[in-house]
């Protein structure tokens, strides 16, 4: 079957008991794992893998490494050969490359960024357990959030230099790993330059997206709500915490999403994402946004692209 | 500008003055609020605003005049060369006199024309 899901990413942060008590206290994740290196492993509570964040020590914020889980062992073998073929370097790491993971297909996307597929990592459970489980936990603490969900990459556009990698990205994550293309933004005089694409393998609106800006970066993880009454739950939880508030609950019009954007203490920016949004398939057609209703795309209510949401990031 | 630091304000803390070269403006800032902080409390604009965690750079400035001192800010931004010409992260910086400051962000990203969308 390939890709499945999102399965981690690997932050780096510049105070490490700043970052826990954001993302266990604020965001309700728990700690389940740290190695010699300092890096500290969380999971979310509806989450059955060991974790689905690290977070690094160091002495800048931003993203060391995305990873997707794939389904069998072999689909490594068969994705591998896919990216190779694409002309794309890919080094094999053996199990525990990935702390509490089997073997590892790491390479980097043709924006830079750095990408690893894995098949297997240890097995934590749900908080709630398996048999007859209630639908969430009693003992949960801040947004208590269910999931990752997607994570938004930030690639280098530059058209004048005939610099784009978000379409050079696109164009790899179909061709080589199968994912769909859910909905995009087209700028330029012509409306023929992609800046933006959200792409899916599971059945939400997606998994990954991938926004032009100056330079290669972060632009935020996404971490899964049920209903816009948590978010708005969420959004009292972070100003409780004195969180730093991007963007206050509002709707996304791309992908439908219910939306606030925040930062960890590092400046690394999380968002709290609610709603299935809609159903994605392989045959859904897709949703394009032009230059003009870009503002729209983003921040449905007001329209307004604010100038934070390309500047700022990690 | 030599102008008098305020005696406290209410929980006792020492109030400074800012002043922004390049807008004018000039705001209160006391001395356990970030400089970034007390600026946009008091509705000004001056500085660019964005991850208030030291980790994105948006809002660095030069401190041409005073002292601060600073929380950890990311390597990415703050390199000996910005240290050795008096900049820092303003989301990380605490007045500890009167101030002067003017933005060195290298672009001021409210007034970056925007030819494709996002760039
Ligand atoms: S606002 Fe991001 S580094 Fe200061
Ligand atoms: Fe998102």
């Amino acid at each position: 079957m390939g890709v499945m899901r999102i399965g981690h990413v690997n932050l780096r942060v510049l105070d490490m008991d700043a970052a826990l008590g954001h993302y266990i206290g604020v965001l309700g994740m728990s700690k389940t794992g740290e190695d010699e290196a300092g890096n500290i492993y969380l999971k979310a509570w509806d989450e059955w893998d060991r974790y689905s964040l690290i977070l690094s020590p160091s002495d800048r914020a931003g993203m060391n490494h995305i990873a997707y889980k794939v389904e069998h062992d072999s689909d490594l073998d068969a994705l591998r050969q896919r990216v190779e073929d694409y002309g794309i370097a890919v080094e094999e790491v053996p199990a525990g490359t990935l702390q509490y993971c089997g073997r590892a297909m790491k390479f980097n996307l043709p924006s830079g960024h750095e990408f690893y597929l894995y098949a297997q990592k240890e097995f934590a459970g749900k908080a709630v357990g398996v048999t007859n489980p209630d639908p969430w936990p009693q003992n949960r603490t801040g947004a208590a959030v269910h999931w990752l969900d997607h994570a938004l990459l930030i690639c280098e556009l530059n058209p004048e230099k005939g610099i784009n990698k978000v379409a050079e990205n696109m164009d790899f994550m179909k061709k080589a790993l199968d994912f769909y293309l859910a909905e995009q933004v087209m700028v330029g005089p012509d409306g023929d330059i992609p800046a933006a694409a959200w792409m899916f393998r599971s059945s939400t609106p997606h998994d990954i997206a991938f926004v032009g800006g100056e330079k290669m970066g972060f632009h935020h993880c996404a971490f899964f709500l049920d209903s816009w009454d948590d978010v708005l739950k969420a959004a009292d939880i972070m100003a409780m915490n004195k969180v730093r508030i991007d963007v206050t609950p509002q709707r996304h019009g791309i992908t439908r999403g219910y939306t606030i954007y925040f930062f960890d203490p590092s400046g690394n920016r999380n968002e709290t994402f609610a709603g299935l949004g809609y159903l994605a398939q392989p045959d859904m057609p897709v949703i394009t946004w032009t230059e003009q209703e870009l503002g729209r795309g983003i921040f449905y209510h007001t329209g307004e692209l604010v100038p934070s949401f390309t500047d700022v990031y990690t | 500008m030599a102008r008098e630091t305020r005696q406290a304000d209410n929980d006792g803390a020492q109030v400074f003055t800012v002043e922004l070269l390049d807008t004018g403006e000039v705001f209160a800032c006391p001395e356990d609020q970030t400089v970034l902080k007390a600026m946009l409390a008091l509705g000004h604009k001056g500085i660019p605003s964005g991850c208030h965690g030291g980790g994105c750079g948006v809002c660095m400035v030069k401190v041409e005049r005073g002292e601060v001192r600073s929380l950890p800010m990311s390597a990415e931004h703050i390199g000996p060369q910005q240290r050795r010409d008096n900049i820092v992260l303003a989301c990380r910086s605490f007045a500890q006199s009167d101030l002067q400051l003017s933005v060195a962000g290298k672009m001021k990203m409210n007034m970056k024309p925007r030819r494709y969308g996002f760039v």
